[in-house]
């Protein structure tokens, strides 16, 4: 009998797990194609060239991972909400900065930076819901403190900063829908 | 003048001593102090320096002055070739003694200074600080104006210069003026840079000129301070970045960027937006490139960018937009008493937003509050409030605007009681339980305690005019207004709205309220209804009508009419007559009465309205025409004394099937004419009027009128026929044209008539421009016929009748007439030809005989000699029994056949070569039957005849071959006969001969001849002299054409009486006779005489 409940426990753990899964799939994949159009906004309004590079990117979470394969499914998780945590805070900073720049004078480029930060958020907490699944109690690491302040940067490497943020978030969208896959994926070495 | 050598050479030894004696003098002797120099550092002191002749040991060097105010000289003992002596008033003068080692004189020497050798030259100045602002690219320099050491108010000048990058090149050299003060003043100048500070490094030095105006010595610039430097961020060892950074410029100025870079590093390119500039070194680790003037930058500024290699990106972001316009329109005015809020138009825009925008703040002089203003960028116009202050009445405000690039003010002085602009009154309500009045009560946020207030109430009902009703209160805080309204209309239904504004000072109005309706109450009846009665036709009963009363009478809704008949007090009849009837019908008999009509609704009953039906006997009613005036029917009348109560117009409505519907208006006693409109009346209808006069005793038919609100063309034109018609006239009839098809009074009738056939595609007469038109205007409508006279005979007409009115034609009917022969003119016509014939064949005839022997000698000629003839000769064997004869002879001689049978060689024996058949020559035969025709050719031939003995002839002999033949030209080319109708053709041809050429023997058969062998005639045989086509063609009735008979066919060309050959001779076609049988017709006969 408690054999039983365990069993049923475990594959309705299994099915929550899934679901979760599959939705931040989703959420994943329409993050990606919104920072994508995002991007290409923001290269325009800022005036920048599209293969612009060279920005100062202290505090931005890198979505290269050195031996992903070898990555436990917790350590997946954690990883993705320490950047998207990171990346919650670098977006309300590239909003505060937007606002300061330009008032009310190009309102599309900071509702579109509000929406997206908006689905950071909003992942960042679907992460750690499954995080949370994963270990049975609350949602491990505490929230990550703000990105460093860079008192020194000019305008224009804040913009360039900006457009890193954004890139390097675009490929944080892709790599968090292979994690999200990875995890959704039924077998042993699944926990 | 130097002729003597000897004498010029001792004037140059002269000379050359003279020289070297001065020169030694210069030079001195050893030791001895020379070139004394004063210069004066301020107006107290001198430094005075000497030289020394030459080099060697000395010792000290005595240097005594004395000056006129101090006669005791002054001694000074020193080292050096440099002393420093009070300034004199005087000259003075100097004794220099040169010592040696051992304190011996060896060398004196004494100079006199005149003030005029002193030089003034200021103290090298010395910058005490120069600090850099990199923000704003601005240098600032301080220095001392060591001022203590002059007199007060001496004009100090500086000279700074500006020196810029390693290679030190000048940038500016700029010139500051002071005044000296007698103190030592610290002095500062601010220059800003075209080129960022950090692009390179940058040099200053001063100098100072002062200009002593009771110094009589030369004055000179001091010596340049020393150089102070700025360092550029190319001089620090990491310093790298884009300069300026971030800023904001001006729309239309020159800007310097400029990169600097680390050591090793090196500038690819330098974009500003997306356009790549030219590089300007400034050093090896520093470029700048030159934007000259920026226009207006995005949102987001411009970007600066930096390509370094190896691979990197520098950049910066530059603002370029516009100082801030000076504020336009500026109000301020308040709704409540408790905020002032002010408004302006900002003008053009900075183009400039976020931290850079457009800053606005509100100064108020009197109380000195200043209040920062949070306007919307985007907005057009911008809104800045300031709070009200309590016992202040009038704010002088100014408004102050600036950016990063200027800044601004404009100012407003204001009554804030002559500046109210209330808000919206709400809350209205409309409230009242009259018929007439109502109550209406609204709300208005805001203090107005202090002034009054002046509302305007706007008044709406659907059937009456929009009215403004205005109403002048006191202001209370935040209170409810109310407003009594009278003299309403009963039963209307009306809108309210209020707005509202300070009573005393006008300013604006507020917005109008929302709108709230009330319907007022229902009263009786203003006043009774219009009354009319007629009586009926058999004058047994008698019909009432009343109009109905207009909403602004009626008072409410009308339910009911009470119909009430008295005689003398009396009431006979009393009817009520529910809505929506407007009559009624009484049956009185042969009775009068006097009918009485009440309107009702639902609060009363109206005053009753009396007629008489008394209806007095006219006689002698005329019938008179009304005036169109296109929106009414015009009607006037002459005054009637003994009408004492007006006048009666009444007319008929009648639409289609509908009844009569009588109408009439009533007009005062004095009115003698009248405009009758009504929306029923249409264009074109006939309207009659009937006016009635209102006596004491009754009313009386005075005169009937018709007429028309507008007259119009008839519809249709009168039916008309034609009566009669001649050779020269036509008598026309018409009908009558129905009223309805009138629509006007018919005026007349118009007829035109012109020549012309029925054609339907034909326009009107009137429209086609004939020129011949002819118009007759009847004007008397009475006729009805009309004949049109002087028409040509046997020609057709066309008429045209139409009818008119004021308002126009109608289309016209037409009709086509053709008048009747002229036999006279046919007779004339007929006789006159004839006669010209006659005449001109009697002249012909005359001319004939005239010139006979002309026509004789053209057309007979001689005979040729027959001896040449072979034929003759021919003959000659045959007629062995007359062998004298000569000639040929149309004796009587027995014909023989000769049957000539030829082969293809004897053809060409013809003599004349031309007469050669071009068939025999050169047109081989087809078949066998070609052949045998050529070689088989008959000739008749006619021996000489002698007439007494054509009395026997022998029985087998052909008669006609004894007479003299005309052949018509045409047969005498005949090359070929039908193979069919050779038999024949043999037997006819028995006799006869073919002379000088062949002869077709079908020459008597010209009529069974096919058209195939004409067309081979002009092939073959002998064509001489003349177009023998020509000759059957153009005269058709001559014998001789292809229909003629052929007994005829010989007057073409004449032959000998013994011969069928021609007698004129070959001719081109100018002679050859067209018409060759013309002998038949005058024009022939004319054409065959030689040109004469």
């Amino acid at each position: 009998m408690a054999e039983e409940e365990e069993e049923e426990e475990t594959s309705s753990a299994a099915l929550r797990r899934r679901d979760l899964c599959s939705r931040g799939i989703r959420l994943a994949g329409k993050m990606r194609s919104d920072v994508a159009d995002l991007l290409d906004a923001y290269v325009e309004r800022q005036g920048l060239d599209a293969s612009a590079s060279g920005a100062a990117l202290d505090g931005v979470p890198a979505a290269a991972a050195e031996r992903w394969g070898e990555q436990t499914e917790s350590q997946r998780l954690v990883d993705n909400l320490r950047a998207y945590r990171a990346f919650r805070a670098l977006l309300t900073e590239m909003l505060e900065e937007q606002r300061e720049q330009t008032g009310a004078a190009d309102p599309a480029l900071g509702d579109a930076l509000a929406a997206v930060l908006l689905q950071v958020s909003a992942f960042a907490y679907h992460l750690e819901e499954l995080l949370r699944l994963e270990s049975r109690g609350p949602a491990g690491g505490e929230e990550a403190a703000g990105p460093p302040a860079l008192p020194g940067l000019g305008l224009f490497e804040r913009k360039l900063r900006g457009l890193g943020v954004l890139r390097e978030l675009a490929r944080w969208a892709v790599r968090s829908a292979r994690d999200l896959r990875q995890l959704a994926k039924p077998g042993p070495g699944g926990r | 003048m130097w002729k003597n050598s000897s004498l010029r050479c001792v004037l140059a030894l002269a000379i050359l001593c003279l020289t070297s004696l001065i020169c030694s003098q210069e030079i001195g002797s050893p030791g001895e102090p020379q070139n004394l120099k004063c210069i004066m550092h301020n107006l107290h002191k001198m430094v005075c320096t000497w030289d020394v002749s030459s080099k060697g040991r000395y010792g000290q060097t005595d240097f005594c002055y004395a000056t006129s105010d101090l006669p005791p000289p002054v001694c000074i003992k020193t080292r050096e070739k440099r002393v420093e002596i009070p300034v004199s008033e005087s000259s003075a003068t100097v004794t220099i003694t040169t010592n040696n080692v051992h304190g011996t004189a060896f060398a004196t020497k004494k100079f006199t200074i005149h003030k005029t050798d002193i030089s003034f030259v200021p103290l090298t100045p010395h910058i005490l600080s120069l600090t850099p602002d990199f923000s704003t690219s601005t240098l600032n320099l301080k220095w001392s104006d060591n001022g203590s050491v002059f007199p007060y108010g001496l004009d100090a000048f500086w000279q700074i210069e500006i020196l810029r990058k390693e290679t030190m090149e000048k940038v500016t050299r700029v010139t500051y003026h002071s005044k000296l003060t007698h103190e030592n003043i610290l002095l500062s100048w601010n220059w800003t840079s075209d080129m960022p500070l950090e692009c390179t490094s940058h040099y200053v030095k001063i100098r100072c000129y002062i200009n002593v105006t009771d110094f009589a010595g030369h004055k000179d610039w001091s010596d340049w301070s020393p150089v102070e430097k700025v360092p550029g961020k190319d001089t620090e060892p990491n310093g790298s970045g884009v300069f300026p950074q971030d800023t904001v410029v001006a729309v239309g100025s020159d800007v310097t960027i400029c990169c600097v870079h680390e050591e090793g590093q090196q500038i690819q390119q330098m974009t500003y937006g997306s356009e790549i500039y030219p590089l300007i070194r400034l050093s090896s680790r520093s470029s700048a490139i030159r934007v000259l003037n920026a226009s207006a930058s995005d949102t987001s500024g411009t970007n600066v960018v930096c390509t370094l290699y190896p691979e990197e990106m520098d950049g910066t972001v530059l603002f370029v937009g516009y100082a801030p316009d000076t504020p336009q329109n500026l109000i301020c005015e308040t709704s409540n008493f408790l905020i002032i809020k002010c408004t302006w138009k900002p003008g053009r825009p900075s183009g400039l937003y976020g931290k850079r925008r457009t800053k606005y703040s509100l100064f108020e002089r009197i109380s000195g509050k200043n209040v920062s203003c949070e306007v919307n960028e985007m907005s057009r116009e911008r809104v800045c409030g300031f709070p009200v202050l309590a016992d202040q009445k009038t704010y002088s405000f100014t408004l102050g605007v600036s950016n990063p690039i200027g800044q601004t003010e404009s100012s407003l002085l204001v009554d804030l009681t002559q500046r109210v602009h209330p808000k919206t009154p709400e809350k209205l309500t409309a409230s009242g339980n009259s018929s007439t009045s109502v109550r209406l009560r609204w709300y208005i946020n805001g203090s107005f305690i202090e002034i009054r207030l002046l509302c305007q109430i706007e008044i709406s009902s659907g059937h009456a005019e929009q009215k403004l009703h205005n109403v002048s209160m006191p202001g209370g805080k935040f209170s409810t207004y109310t407003a009594q309204l009278n003299a309403l209309h009963p039963y209307t239904k009306y809108q309210f709205r209020v707005r509202c504004s300070a009573a005393d000072h006008f300013w604006k109005w507020s917005d109008w309220s929302r709108v709230e309706e009330h319907t007022t109450l229902e009263a009786p009846p203003a006043r009774g209804p219009d009354v009319w009665r007629e009586r009926s036709p058999s004058g047994r009963s008698l019909k009432i009508f009343w109009k109905p009363l207009s909403v602004s009478e009626a008072n409410g809704k009308i339910v009911s009419h009470e119909v009430s008949c008295y005689l003398l007090d009396t009431p006979l009849e009393y009817k009520e007559v529910t809505e929506p009837s407007n009559s009624t019908e009484i049956k009185l008999g042969k009775n009068d009465c006097v009918i009485s009509v009440v309107a009702k609704n639902h609060a009363g009953s109206s005053p009753p309205s009396k007629i008489t039906s008394v209806e007095l006997p006219s006689d002698n009613v005329k019938t008179e025409r009304a005036v169109a005036l296109g929106n009414g029917i015009y009607i006037s009348w002459n005054s009637y004394p003994n009408v004492t109560c007006g006048y009666i117009v009444k007319w008929c409505h009648s639409s289609g099937s509908q009844p009569c519907s009588v109408d009439w208006q009533k007009f005062p006693s004095n009115t003698t004419d009248a405009v009758i409109k009504s929306v029923l009346f249409r264009p074109g209808v006939r309207y009659n009027f009937s006016l009635y006069g209102c006596k004491s005793s009754g009313y009386q038919l005075l005169k009937n009128i018709t007429g028309y609100m507008k007259e119009l063309p008839p519809k249709r034109a009168p039916n008309f026929t034609v009566e009669e018609t001649s050779s020269d006239s036509i008598l026309v009839k018409w009908e009558d044209i129905p009223i309805e098809d009138c629509q006007g009074f018919l005026e007349g009738y118009r007829l035109s008539f012109a020549k012309g056939e029925k054609d339907a595609l034909k326009p009107r007469l009137s429209e086609s421009g004939n020129p011949e038109l002819k118009v007759k205007n009847i004007t008397d409508l009475t006729k009805k016929s009309l004949r049109i006279l002087d028409l040509q005979g046997k020609t057709s007409y066309q008429l045209d009748l139409q009818a008119y009115t004021a308002g126009g034609m109608s289309p016209p009917n037409s009709l086509y007439v053709v008048t009747k022969e002229d036999s006279v003119g046919l007779i004339i016509a007929i006789l006159i030809p004839v006669a010209v014939v006659v005449l001109l064949g009697v002249v012909a005839s005359i001319f004939c005989y005239r010139k006979r022997e002309w026509i004789k000698e053209t057309f007979y000629p001689e005979i040729p000699n027959p001896e040449n003839s072979k034929a003759l000769q021919f003959q000659k064997s045959i007629c062995e029994g007359n062998k004298t004869l000569k000639t040929l002879e149309m004796n009587p001689c027995t014909p023989n056949s000769v049957e000539v049978v030829e082969t293809r060689s004897a053809a060409p024996k013809i003599e004349d070569t031309e007469m050669v058949s071009p068939a025999a020559d050169t047109a081989a035969p087809e078949d066998g039957s070609d052949s045998e025709n050529e070689n088989h050719v008959v000739v008749s031939y006619c021996p000489p005849i002698i007439e007494e003995e054509i009395s026997n002839p022998p029985m087998d002999e052909p008669v006609g071959s004894s007479q003299v033949i005309y052949i018509d030209i045409q047969s005498m080319y005949q090359p070929q006969i039908k193979p069919e109708e050779e038999p024949e053709i043999d037997l006819v041809t028995t006799a006869g001969y073919k002379p000088q050429m062949q002869l077709p023997i079908s020459a008597l058969k010209i009529e069974s001849r096919s058209a195939t062998e004409e067309e081979s005639d002009k092939t073959a045989g002998y064509r001489p002299q003349a177009n023998t086509n020509a000759w059957n063609v153009d005269a058709p009735d001559s014998p001789g054409s292809v229909e003629s008979n052929n007994e005829n066919a010989s007057f073409g060309s004449p032959c000998s009486i013994n011969s069928r050959q021609f007698l004129i001779p070959p001719k081109d076609d100018e002679d050859s006779p067209k018409p060759s049988n013309a002998g038949w017709s005058f024009t022939h006969f004319f054409q065959n005489k030689p040109n004469d």
